[in-house]
């Protein structure tokens, strides 16, 4: 009865969420490089077997954050700074923190003078790890991650979709209990993210504790439990992604393609209706809580002009990080 | 897609009884050291045959081709007075190429290292390991160039048999400088102004040619500041067994060299590694 224990588990997974503590604990996190200041006051929990993802422009902060929980960047020194990952603190025990961890840095940093098994099993020398444990692990992460095939090419050969899944493989090894992720998706052509994706919530269900950066909107969408979104240091916005949706932002769009169509659709508006525009180039943008409106505005424009769509991520993080670019865009 | 992530979950090993605590500090260096162990057998021919090949063509060259005119050096015959130097100077060069060339591919193109600390490892780990692994890679070339120079009769190989220790401590000494050298360098063109302004002169004015008693009384200090004529002067003692009050200032230099410049340069390189 795979069905009936499936829920039992879910069921259970669930209620253990909410009464456990959370495994990622930050609060008051500060960082600077010289007079930059990358990270300011951001806090945060991840709790237990949930996905936590971190939204924002490039140099919002969000790898810089990333960095600090496992001892790669050096937090400013502040008295109300907290960190805790399971029982440490990664300021000053880092490698307990990365023992029970798994890390997908940004950049692809395999070795490459070694084939793909080799890089599993030089890596997997770094945790200390007994041999048969080991052996067992890269058999099982090679069928996990698609790669069996793959076993003894030279990584130099991999395609980028490839290179990503062995990496997140490395991150594997020691069967984490977290799984810290920056960008593990960006440059790969769609079908690579699903299967990514696909992994990654395979984990998840399996209890791994999830922390990644994206700047994908529909990623976070996809696995996040928890979506904080950050800019210029900061946190802007945090929550489930659904409710941030539905207490930040309007939840329904009417997209004008055309500029000139503007006029046409505030009359068919009418007088008393309220909605809200935005406008970038060409593309005009008209969001509204009540469909009824935006579905008046198209009444004059031709159905090749506009689109009306559901509210989604990438609107609410517009708007709430603004249009313009930053000078690290 | 989900029938085959619910296979995955099936065939898992079951664990979390695994012991995740992180490895002690001599395991630690150990798996750094044995990374690049791994990585350099890998293309063990080209790797390893040039180390047999340059102190051949020296010995050729220089030892059969001069040793015709210069019969003599310091009491020695030249031929034995230049193999005797050629024991360390492999050493220098091959540590001084892994710790520059190599440090900077790992760490600006290749991001070896950034991969490495994503795992129980930290930035000092990765240093010191790499330290001991262009030590380890002394130790070995001085060995392959003994055994040249045993197989050509140059010298009997059991005079030999403990100068590759102090191809370990060359190794070390220039690992350290190198490292340091490394943690300025911007783009890794800049190297040759290390290899053409430093090393490939004390290559020729450290005593493996020719006696450094031989210089100029002004040139003479800095013969005794630079790190290879201290090596050689070792590699020598040890060969024929001639010890003098000298060696002693030489195997102080050696250490103190290796201590400040190794903690400079730990130091130093940790810093690009964390941000």
């Amino acid at each position: 009865m795979p069905i009936g224990r499936f829920s039992v588990t879910s069921f259970l997974r669930y209620i253990s969420t909410i009464m456990s503590k959370p495994i990622v604990e930050v609060s008051h996190l500060y960082k600077s490089f010289g007079t930059f200041r990358a990270v300011e006051d951001v806090s945060f929990a991840v709790r237990p077997s949930t996905c936590a993802a971190f939204l924002g422009p490039n140099g919002a902060g969000k790898t810089t954050t990333m960095k600090t929980l496992y001892g790669r960047a050096v937090p400013d020194v502040h008295d109300e700074t907290r960190m805790r990952v399971f029982d440490f603190d990664p300021r000053s025990d880092e490698l307990s923190v990365k023992a029970k961890s798994g890390v997908v840095p940004q950049e692809d940093n395999l070795d490459v003078e070694l084939n793909v098994e080799q890089n599993l099993r030089n890596y997997a020398t770094f945790y200390g790890l007994p041999h048969e444990f080991i052996e067992r692990q890269i058999d099982y992460l090679l069928d996990f991650m698609e790669l069996g095939a793959k076993r003894r090419a030279r990584t130099r050969e991999l395609s980028g979709g490839m290179q990503r899944r062995l990496i997140i493989a490395r991150a594997l090894l020691n069967d984490p209990e977290l799984l810290i992720l920056d960008e593990p998706t960006t440059g790969l052509d769609p079908q690579v993210r699903q299967v990514i994706w696909e992994k990654l919530r395979n984990l998840k269900h399996r209890g791994v504790t999830i922390l990644l950066t994206t700047h994908y909107m529909d990623e976070a969408f996809q696995l996040a439990d928890n979506v904080v979104i950050m800019d210029r240091a900061k946190t802007v916005l945090e929550g489930p992604p659904r409710q941030l949706l539905a207490e930040n932002i309007e939840q329904h769009v009417l997209e004008l393609m055309n500029a000139r169509a503007a006029p046409a659709a505030e009359r068919g508006a009418g007088d008393h209706a309220y909605w809200r525009k935005d406008q970038l180039g060409e593309r005009i943008i008209y969001y509204a809580n009540d469909p009824q409106v935006l579905r008046n505005m198209t009444s004059g424009i031709h159905a090749h002009d506009y689109l009306l769509r559901p509210v989604n991520l990438e609107d609410l993080f517009i708007k709430a990080t603004g249009r313009s670019l930053n000078e690290l865009q | 897609m989900s029938s085959s992530s619910i296979s995955a979950e099936q065939v898992h090993p079951a664990t979390r009884s695994i012991n995740h605590n992180p490895p002690n500090f001599i395991h630690r260096i150990y798996s750094v050291w044995l990374r690049h162990v791994r990585v350099y057998t890998r293309n063990l021919f080209s790797n390893a045959l040039p180390p047999f090949l340059e102190p051949l063509i020296f010995l050729v060259g220089i030892g059969f081709g001069l040793g015709a005119y210069v019969t003599e050096m310091n009491g020695l015959p030249f031929i034995q007075y230049l193999a005797s130097g050629l024991l360390v100077t492999a050493a220098m060069f091959t540590a001084a190429f892994e710790c520059s060339f190599g440090t900077f591919i790992r760490l600006e193109f290749d991001k070896v290292y950034q991969g490495m600390l994503g795992s129980p490892l930290s930035a000092n780990d990765l240093i010191i390991g790499e330290m001991l692994w262009a030590a380890t890679k002394g130790f070995t070339f001085t060995l392959s160039v003994s055994i040249i120079i045993a197989i050509f009769g140059v010298l009997p190989f059991e005079r030999l048999v403990l100068v590759p220790f102090v191809g370990f401590a060359t190794g070390l000494m220039f690992a350290c400088l190198s490292l340091l050298i490394t943690s300025f360098v911007k783009t890794i063109n800049h190297f040759n102004f290390y290899f053409s302004g430093f090393i490939s002169p004390m290559f020729f004015f450290s005593g493996v040619f020719f006696p450094i008693e031989n210089l100029p009384a002004a040139a003479r200090p800095i013969t005794e500041i630079i790190p290879l004529t201290h090596a050689v002067r070792l590699a020598r003692a040890l060969t024929f067994a001639q010890w003098e009050t000298v060696h002693l200032w030489d195997i102080v230099y050696v250490v103190l060299f290796t201590a400040i410049f190794g903690t400079v340069a730990l130091f130093r390189l940790r810093t690009r590694l964390i941000d």
